[in-house]
C-alpha cells in the first residue's frame, strides 16, 4: 500500500510530508494532532465503523473518515473546523444514546476513550430522553475475559484481532442493528493464548480481564515499565501495582521491535504469584528430615562451608545449575564466583533445551515477518514463545509466508493460517516456495537432528535466519555470560567442566559434593536428576527440586529485582523492580545472594559498574561459531524419541508402546503458573494426543480417558514409576507422527514432564459419554 | 397509453417458466448469437452505447461499471443481485417468478460480456416461490446446454451458482451481498477497494441488478439505438415501475423513462374517488417525497434528483389524504433501524433513536422539542455512514416533517412528561 | 490610705462593674457536654455510609471519593458482587472502605463526588479516642444499619438511576441536625438533653 513517494498534506494549516498512501490518521499523528478513533488500530488498519474520525477535506462536500482516507498530494484537511467538530459531536452523542452510565464502576473509567472523547469533543448533554437499550452485563466469555454488552461500541477491534492477528476467529459479531452483541462463534468459551489483548484493544470497558475486575482504578496504580521474563521473547510491558500487589500488566503499544504491541495471556495474567501464600519467605534448612527456618547468616554459613570444604578436596565435586531465569548480571556474577573458586561445572540447562544461542544466523524478531518460508521444528512456538508466534502468524496471514512444520506432534494452526505438515527434512525442502529469499528456522532448542540437517540442505541462495524458542527466559543471556561448562563469558573457550547431565550422573554416583541450583526445577523436567550430598536451591517456591534439597533460599521474582535480560533474538532488555510491590522481607535476589556468598567465601567480586560494562561487552559479541545443534552442546540431550520414522514404526508394531513427546503449554509449565490462584482455571487438563491412525488402532477417540503404564525408559531413568499417567484426556490430532503420544509437561501432580523419550503403553480406556464427545467435537 | 411490453412481454399470457415456451418466443437466441457471433467486447460496446443504467437503485451506467474491471485479471465474477427488499419494490420478484429464463439469459450475457466464467445469483430469502421457479428453470437451461462447459461450441465455460439469502435487507447492498455470498456476516465492506477491483473472494466482481441484466436481451435483439431512442437525454430506455399505495390498480408497469408522474398514476388507475393526493414516494423507501406540484415532472433520474429525491429502484408509493404520516414515518424508520447491520454507529444508534422518538409520537407522548430534534438528528446521521442504508433514513422523514408538521404537532403530549 | 489610692479603687470598681454587668447578661458558653450546640444544617462531621431502602449498600466502590479527597484520607478497594451475596445494586461494591478521620479535613468533597449519595457527613463531631488507630473508620463503623436505608435502589428503576439522586441535602444523613444538640450558636437553649452522657 505504501510506497516511498512523499506527498505533502496540510493538516490544520501545518504541512506534513508523508509517504503516499499513508492514512490520514497516521499523518496527523506526525504533527501531534490527535484524530479520535475507535475502530482504527495501527496494527489492523481501518475498518470504517466508528465514524468518529470525521475530518473536513477541502474539495469534498461531505465529511470524510480520516482512518480510511489515504493522503494525496496537496490535500488540505481541517480537523478542528466547525463542520468537523459538529460531525464529531453528533457521532459522540449517538454513542452515548445507549451507553450505560457505568463510569463510576467501570474498570476502564479513567482511561476510557469514550470518556475522553466525550469530554474533549462531546456536547456535554444528551437530547435523548428515552430509556437505554439494555443488554446482558457481565457475560462470562471464557476463563480470562468478561464482557459487558451494554458498554460495547461495536468497533469490532476484538473481532478483527481474532481474525487478522491471531487467526483463531473465535469472536464474532452477532445479531444486527442496535441489538448486536459480541460473542464467540459457537458459544464456546473464548480461549486461546492471546485473549487478554482484547481488553486493551477495547476502547471502552466492554471487555475486561477477570483478574483485574474491580480491583483498582487507573489513577491508583503505580506503573513500572519492564520486560516480561516468562519466556525468551522478552515483551516490553507495564506492571501496575496497588497496595503492594501486582494488579495487572499492560503491553506497550509502540513496542514494535519485540512484542509488536501484544502480550500473551501467560505474561499478562500470571502475575499473581508474588503474594502467594506458598512462597518461600525464609531460608529453610533440612534437619533430621524436617524443615527448619533459619536466618540468612546461618544459611550462608552452611552453604559457604559446604562449598569451601568441597573445593578444598576437589573443585570438580562442586556444581552449579541454573542461570536461565536470572538476569544477565546475576548469571555473570554467579559464574564469576564459582570460576574464581576453580569450579568448572556450570550449566544453565536444567530442562530439555540444549542450546539457546542460534549462532551466526540469528535474526531479529521483526525479520521473521519478511521471510518467504518459516520452518518449525519441535515444540510449537505458540506455547513456548507465544508473542513470537504472533509474528509467524502475521507473516503467514498478512505477508503470505509459507509455514512448514516438520514431524510436529503439536496442534495444528487455526484454519486461516495455512501451514504444511511434513514428516522429513527432504519433504520440507520440497515444499519450500520457489527461489526463497529468506527462510526462517524456528527450533525449540531440544533435539538437534532436524535442525542441523535442515540447515545443511537449505537452498544456497536464501538468507537463513534461525530462532530458538527456549524454555528459560534468559537462557541466551546465561550462555553469553558463561553459564556453560565449556564456555566463558562472551563465548570464550573455557576449561571444560561437567554439564548438567554429567553433574546429575556424578551426583548419582556420589561424586558430587555440593550442587547449587538457581531458579531451576530439574527434578520436574529431567528424569535423570539426582541430588548431591549437599544441595542448595534458590527459588520462590518449594519446587520438586527444592523439596529434595538441604537448603532452600528465598529468592526474588522478576518484578522484584533490577537488571538486564537477553531475549531469544539477542536484544538486551531492562528488568526493573516494580514500584511499591511488596516483597517478602527475607527474600534476596540471586545477585544479593551471590554477593553475600562471595563475601563468606572470601571471593572479591567486581563492582557494579564493572559488572554492567562486562555484561554489555560480552553480550555484544555474537556467538559466531555456533550453529544450530552445535556438537559442543551435544551431551546434554536427555532422552529423545527416535526421529527415524522406520524405527519408530517398528517400535509401534512390536507392541502397543508409544514414544512420549512432552509438550509445553503456556499455562502448563513453570512454577509461577502453578502458584497463581487467579489463573488456576487456565491450567490445561492432562491430556494425551495420538495420531488418527494410532487412535483407530487403539480404539480411542477424542474425549475418552486413559491411563498410562511405563513400558521402558532409557537406562538413565530408574523405572520407579509404576503408573505414569492417570485420567488423561485423549485428543486425536491430525498430522501427528505415528507411534508417538504427546503429553503436557509441567503440570502439577503429573509425572509427564520427565518422561520425554520414555515408552509407555495405554491401559484402562474409558469412553467419553456420547454427548460429551460431541461437545468436544470428536471426529465421527 | 405509455405502457410498453419489453421484459414484461408475455407475462400473464404464456407459461414463460417453461423453456420450450420461452424459446418459441425467441428466448436464448440472443445468447446463442452473442456466444457464436460476437466477442465479449462487442456485447460491452452495445451495452455502453444503449445508455443502460443500473436498475437496482443507484442508476450507475452499466457499461461504465463494467469498464472498471482491471484488464486481464482472472478469475472475475458476475453477481446478479436479486435481493430485492426495498420497501415498495416488487419488480424483480415478478421477473423471477414469471420469466426466470429471461434472468438466466441476461446473467449469461452479462457474464460473457465481462468474460466471467462463474456467475452468481443472490436471491432474497423470502422469495421461496421465486427460488423454486428459478431452480427449475436453471435445471432446464442446464439440460438444454446453456449453462456449463463449452457453451455453443465457443469454448467458453460458464457456471451459474444460486445463493439464497437469509432475510436481510442490507444484503441488497453490493458489498454486503458479497460478504454474505462468501459465507460471512452480511455487512457492507469498506470502500475502497471497490468490488470491481476486489470483490467476491477478493477477485474483480461486477454486481448487477436482475432488471439491468435482463434488459441486455432486448438491447442485443433490437440494437442499442432502439433502446437509446426512448427516454430522456441521460435516462434512456425502459423501466419497470412498481406502483403501490393509494391507487386503484397497483402493480408493475413497464414504461419509458421520462413519462410524467401524473401519467404513471393514471396508469395505475388513479386515486380512489374523492381522495386528495398528499405525497408520492417516487423511488422506494429511501427516497424523499414529491408532492402535487411535481405531478407533471418527467419520471427520470435527473428530474427526480433535481427535485431532491431519486428514482431508486422505481417503486412509487402514492399516499392520499387518509395517510397518517407519523405512522408512515415510524414504519419506514423502524424498517431501516431493524435492517441496520449495526456495524457503523450513526445508522445503528441514530436509526434506533429516531424509531423510539417516533414511537412516542405514535402514543401521543411526543415532546415539542422532539420535532426539531427529529429533523436535526436524522440530518446528522446522514452522509457519514459506511453504506447507503444509514443515509436512507432521512429523506422520507425530513420531507414529511417539513410538509406536514401539523401531523406531528398534533401528537405532542399535552403535558410535558419526561419518560 | 492616700488620695491617690482612692482613685485606684475607682478604677477597680469600674473594672468590677464590667464584670458584674456580664454576670447578668446571657452567657455565650454552654455547659458542654451536658448541653450541646445546634449545628448549621450542613455541618461537616463524621462520615456515614448510607443504604437504600432495601438494605443494600449505596456505595459501589467507585473510588471517586478517594480520588477527590484532598487529604488522601479515604481508601476504597472494590470487589464484585456475587449473586449469592449482593451487597450493592449493580456489579461492584466496596470490599474495603476506610477513612482516616485524623487526616480528614471535613471538606465534604467526598460527598460532592459520590455518584450514589452513599457517603455523607453527619453532624456528629465527638470522636475522641485513646488510640490513633481507632480513628481509621472502616465499613463496620461507617455503614448505617440496614433498617436506616432510604430510597429505591437502582435495580428497581428502569433507567438504573437511584430515585433520590441529587437530593442529598434533604435527606442528608440518619442523624438529624437537631438531635442531641441542644444549643444554638448564639447560646439560645432550645431544649435540654443529656442523652449519651450517662453512657
Amino acid at each position: 500500500m505504501i510506497d516511498q513517494q512523499l506527498v505533502t498534506v496540510t493538516i490544520d494549516g501545518t504541512p506534513v510530508r508523508v509517504p503516499k498512501g499513508t492514512w490520514l490518521v497516521e499523518a496527523a499523528k506526525q504533527i501531534k494532532r490527535e484524530i479520535p478513533v475507535y475502530c482504527y488500530h495501527r496494527k489492523m488498519g481501518p475498518a470504517g465503523l466508528c465514524r468518529i474520525c470525521l475530518v473536513e477535506i477541502e474539495g469534498m462536500p461531505k465529511l470524510q473518515i480520516a482512518c480510511n482516507t489515504a493522503v494525496t498530494d496537496g490535500m488540505v484537511v481541517h480537523t478542528q473546523s466547525d463542520k468537523a467538530a459538529d460531525g464529531r459531536r453528533a457521532v459522540l452523542e449517538l454513542y452515548l444514546v445507549n451507553h450505560p452510565l457505568d463510569c463510576p464502576i467501570c474498570d476502564k473509567g479513567g482511561e476510557c476513550d469514550l470518556q475522553d472523547y466525550a469530554m474533549a469533543y462531546g456536547q456535554g448533554y444528551s437530547r435523548s430522553v428515552d430509556p437505554k437499550v439494555s443488554k446482558p452485563k457481565a457475560v462470562d466469555l471464557g476463563p480470562t475475559i468478561v464482557l459487558d454488552e451494554e458498554r460495547c461500541v461495536v468497533c469490532q477491534r476484538c473481532v478483527r484481532f481474532d481474525d487478522m492477528i491471531v487467526g483463531e476467529r473465535e469472536l464474532v459479531l452477532k445479531d444486527r442493528g442496535v441489538r448486536n452483541i459480541i460473542a464467540t462463534a459457537n458459544g464456546e468459551p473464548y480461549r486461546h493464548n492471546f485473549t487478554g489483548n482484547v481488553t486493551e484493544l477495547c476502547p471502552v470497558g466492554a471487555l475486561t480481564s477477570k483478574t483485574y475486575r474491580f480491583k483498582s482504578r487507573p489513577w491508583d496504580l503505580r506503573r513500572t515499565t519492564t520486560t516480561c521474563t516468562q519466556c525468551p521473547v522478552g515483551c516490553q510491558m507495564h506492571v501496575d501495582v496497588r497496595v503492594g500487589v501486582v494488579q495487572r500488566t499492560m503491553s506497550l503499544e509502540d513496542d514494535d521491535a519485540i512484542s509488536d504491541g501484544w502480550l500473551c495471556d501467560r505474561g499478562r495474567y500470571n502475575v499473581g504469584f508474588y503474594d502467594d501464600p506458598a512462597r518461600v519467605t525464609q531460608p529453610m534448612y533440612k534437619r533430621d528430615g524436617g524443615w527448619v527456618q533459619i536466618g540468612w547468616d546461618d544459611a550462608l554459613d552452611i552453604w559457604a562451608a559446604a562449598i569451601r570444604e568441597a573445593c578444598a578436596v576437589n573443585p570438580a565435586s562442586v556444581g552449579v545449575v541454573g542461570g536461565g531465569r536470572l538476569t544477565n548480571e546475576e548469571a555473570f556474577l554467579l559464574q564469576h564466583l564459582f570460576r574464581a573458586k576453580g569450579v568448572a561445572n556450570l550449566d544453565w540447562r536444567a530442562g530439555s533445551q540444549r542450546q539457546a544461542s542460534p549462532g551466526r544466523n540469528g535474526g531479529t524478531l521483526v525479520d521473521l515477518e519478511s521471510c518467504d518460508a518459516i520452518v518449525l521444528i519441535g515444540e510449537s512456538p505458540a506455547e513456548r514463545a507465544p508473542v513470537m508466534d504472533l509474528r509467524v502468524r502475521k507473516a503467514a496471514l498478512q505477508k503470505g509466508a509459507k509455514v512448514i512444520r516438520i514431524a510436529s506432534a503439536e496442534r495444528p494452526y487455526p484454519a486461516p493460517i495455512p501451514s504444511t505438515d511434513v514428516a522429513t527434512v527432504a519433504e520440507a525442502i520440497k515444499k519450500l516456495p520457489k527461489d526463497p529469499k529468506r527462510i526462517a528456522i524456528v527450533w525449540d532448542g531440544c533435539d538437534a537432528d532436524f535442525a542441523t540437517s535442515l540447515l545443511e540442505k537449505l537452498p544456497a541462495g536464501a538468507q537463513v535466519l534461525t530462532y530458538i524458542t527456549g524454555e528459560q527466559a534468559n537462557a541466551r543471556g546465561a550462555e553469553a555470560m558463561g553459564m556453560l561448562p565449556f564456555s566463558e563469558p562472551g563465548y570464550g573457550k573455557a576449561e571444560s567442566g561437567l554439564d548438567a547431565a554429567q553433574m546429575f550422573a556424578a551426583a548419582r554416583d556420589g561424586k558430587l559434593a555440593v550442587l547449587s541450583i538457581f531458579g531451576a526445577n530439574p527434578a520436574m523436567y529431567r528424569a535423570d536428576f539426582a541430588r548431591a550430598s549437599f544441595t542448595a536451591v534458590s527459588d520462590l517456591f518449594m519446587t520438586e527440586t527444592a523439596q529434595l534439597a538441604d537448603l532452600v533460599l528465598p529468592a526474588k521474582g522478576p518484578f522484584e529485582k533490577t537488571g538486564t535480560t537477553t531475549n531469544m533474538a539477542g536484544d538486551v532488555l531492562p528488568v526493573n523492580a516494580a514500584h511499591s510491590l511488596e516483597t517478602p522481607a527475607d527474600a534476596l535476589s540471586d545477585l544479593e545472594m551471590v554477593v553475600a556468598l562471595a563475601e563468606k567465601l572470601g571471593v572479591e567480586l567486581p563492582v557494579a559498574e564493572e559488572v554492567d560494562a562486562a555484561v554489555l561487552r560480552h553480550l555484544a559479541k555474537a556467538p559466531e561459531d555456533f550453529t544450530l545443534g552445535d556438537a559442543r552442546f551435544g551431551t546434554s540431550v536427555i532422552l529423545s524419541p527416535s526421529k527415524d520414522p522406520e524405527r519408530r514404526r517398528k517400535a509401534h508394531v512390536e507392541g502397543i508402546a508409544f514414544n512420549v513427546v512432552v509438550q509445553t503449554r503456556v499455562f502448563g509449565g513453570g512454577g509461577t503458573s502453578a502458584h497463581d490462584a487467579r489463573i488456576a482455571e487456565l491450567c490445561p487438563l492432562p491430556e494425551a494426543a495420538f495420531s488418527p491412525e494410532d487412535a483407530a488402532e487403539l480404539g480411542v477417540n477424542t474425549g475418552d480417558y486413559i491411563d498410562l503404564v511405563l513400558d521402558s525408559v532409557s537406562d538413565v531413568v530408574q523405572a520407579h514409576h509404576d503408573n505414569v499417567g492417570h485420567d488423561l484426556l485423549v485428543e486425536v490430532r491430525n498430522g501427528m507422527p505415528r507411534g508417538t503420544i504427546a503429553l503436557i509437561g509441567g503440570l502439577p501432580d503429573s509425572p509427564a514432564s520427565n518422561l520425554a523419550g520414555a515408552r509407555v503403553s495405554v491401559t484402562n480406556i474409558r469412553r467419553a459419554p456420547e454427548d460429551a464427545a460431541e461437545a468436544i467435537g470428536a471426529p465421527a | 397509453m405509455p405502457v410498453v411490453k419489453v421484459l414484461t412481454e408475455g407475462i400473464g399470457e404464456a407459461n414463460l417458466r417453461d423453456i420450450k415456451v420461452y424459446r418459441d418466443r425467441g428466448g436464448y437466441k440472443q445468447l446463442k448469437r452473442a456466444f457464436t457471433e460476437m466477442k465479449p467486447a462487442d456485447v460491452q460496446a452495445i451495452c455502453d452505447k444503449s445508455g443502460l443504467r443500473g436498475r437496482g437503485g443507484a442508476g450507475f451506467p452499466t457499461g461504465k461499471k463494467w469498464a472498471f474491471l482491471p484488464a486481464g485479471v482472472a478469475p472475475r465474477y458476475l453477481v446478479c443481485n436479486c435481493d430485492e427488499a426495498e420497501p415498495g419494490t416488487f419488480k424483480d420478484r415478478m421477473l423471477l417468478e414469471e420469466t426466470p429464463h429471461q434472468i438466466i439469459e441476461g446473467i449469461l450475457l452479462g457474464a460473457y460480456a465481462i468474460e466471467s466464467h462463474h456467475a452468481f445469483i443472490y436471491i432474497r430469502g423470502e422469495f421461496k416461490r421465486g427460488y423454486e421457479v428459478f431452480m427449475d428453470a436453471l435445471a432446464q437451461a442446464r439440460k438444454a446446454g446453456f449453462v456449463g462447459k463449452n457453451l455453443f461450441g465457443s469454448g467458453f465455460d460458464l457456471e451459474l451458482t444460486v445463493h439464497r439469502g437469509a432475510g436481510a435487507y442490507i444484503c441488497g447492498e453490493e458489498t454486503a451481498l458479497l460478504n454474505s455470498l462468501e459465507g460471512k456476516r452480511g455487512e457492507p465492506r469498506l470502500r475502497p477497494p471497490f468490488p470491481a477491483v476486489q470483490g467476491l473472494y477478493s477477485k474483480p466482481t461486477i454486481v448487477n441488478n436482475v432488471e439491468t441484466l435482463a434488459y441486455l436481451i432486448p438491447i442485443l435483439e433490437r440494437g442499442p439505438e432502439w433502446f437509446a431512442a426512448v427516454g430522456t437525454e441521460r435516462s434512456k430506455g425502459y423501466k419497470i415501475i412498481s406502483i403501490s399505495g393509494h391507487v386503484q390498480k397497483p402493480g408493475n408497469y413497464e414504461v419509458a423513462l421520462g413519462t410524467p408522474v401524473r401519467k404513471l398514476i393514471e396508469l395505475a388507475g388513479g386515486l380512489r374517488p374523492g381522495r386528495k393526493l398528499m405525497a408520492i414516494q417516487p423511488g422506494g423507501g429511501s427516497s424523499a417525497c414529491i408532492f402535487e406540484e411535481h405531478l407533471d415532472m418527467p419520471y427520470d433520474y435527473e428530474s427526480l434528483q433535481k427535485a431532491g429525491t431519486m428514482l431508486g429502484s422505481g417503486a412509487i408509493v402514492v399516499m392520499d389524504d387518509t395517510t397518517d404520516f407519523v405512522r408512515a414515518a415510524f414504519n419506514l424508520v423502524r424498517f431501516f433501524a431493524h435492517e441496520s447491520c449495526g456495524q457503523c454507529t450513526p445508522c445503528r444508534e441514530g436509526g434506533h433513536w429516531l424509531e423510539r422518538v417516533l414511537h412516542r409520537f405514535l402514543e401521543n407522548r411526543g415532546l415539542k422539542s422532539d420535532i426539531e430534534m427529529l429533523a436535526r438528528v436524522s440530518h446528522e446521521i446522514t452522509g457519514i455512514n459506511l453504506c447507503p442504508l444509514g443515509d436512507s433514513i432521512e429523506p422520507f422523514l425530513a420531507s414529511v416533517l417539513k410538509r406536514f408538521p401539523e401531523q406531528f404537532e398534533a401528537r405532542v403530549a399535552r403535558e410535558t412528561v419526561r419518560a | 490610705m492616700s488620695r491617690k489610692n482612692l482613685y485606684n479603687v475607682g478604677a477597680l470598681l469600674a473594672g468590677l462593674g464590667v464584670t458584674f454587668k456580664y454576670m447578668f447578661k446571657r452567657k455565650p458558653t454552654i455547659q458542654y457536654p451536658s448541653r450541646k450546640k445546634k449545628h448549621a444544617p450542613r455541618f461537616h462531621g463524621l462520615h456515614e455510609l448510607r443504604r437504600y431502602g432495601d438494605g443494600k449498600e449505596r456505595c459501589i466502590g467507585c473510588e471517586l471519593c478517594s480520588s477527590v479527597c484532598p487529604a488522601n484520607a479515604i481508601t476504597v478497594i472494590g470487589a464484585e458482587n456475587s449473586p449469592a451475596d449482593r451487597r450493592s445494586p449493580g456489579e461492584r461494591y466496596a470490599a474495603r472502605y476506610e477513612i482516616d478521620e485524623l487526616r480528614c479535613i471535613f471538606c465534604g468533597m467526598c460527598e460532592e463526588a459520590c455518584p450514589t449519595d452513599a457517603i455523607v457527613l453527619t453532624p456528629r463531631f465527638e470522636m475522641s479516642d485513646y488510640r490513633r488507630g481507632s480513628f481509621i473508620y472502616s465499613k463496620d463503623r461507617l455503614l448505617v444499619p440496614p433498617e436506616a436505608g432510604t430510597g429505591l435502589a437502582p435495580d428497581d428503576r428502569p433507567n438504573g438511576i437511584p430515585s433520590d439522586l441529587g437530593r442529598v441535602a434533604e435527606i442528608k444523613s440518619t442523624v438529624s441536625t437537631d438531635e442531641g444538640y441542644d444549643a444554638t450558636w448564639r447560646g439560645t437553649i432550645l431544649k435540654t438533653q443529656t442523652k449519651g452522657l450517662a453512657e
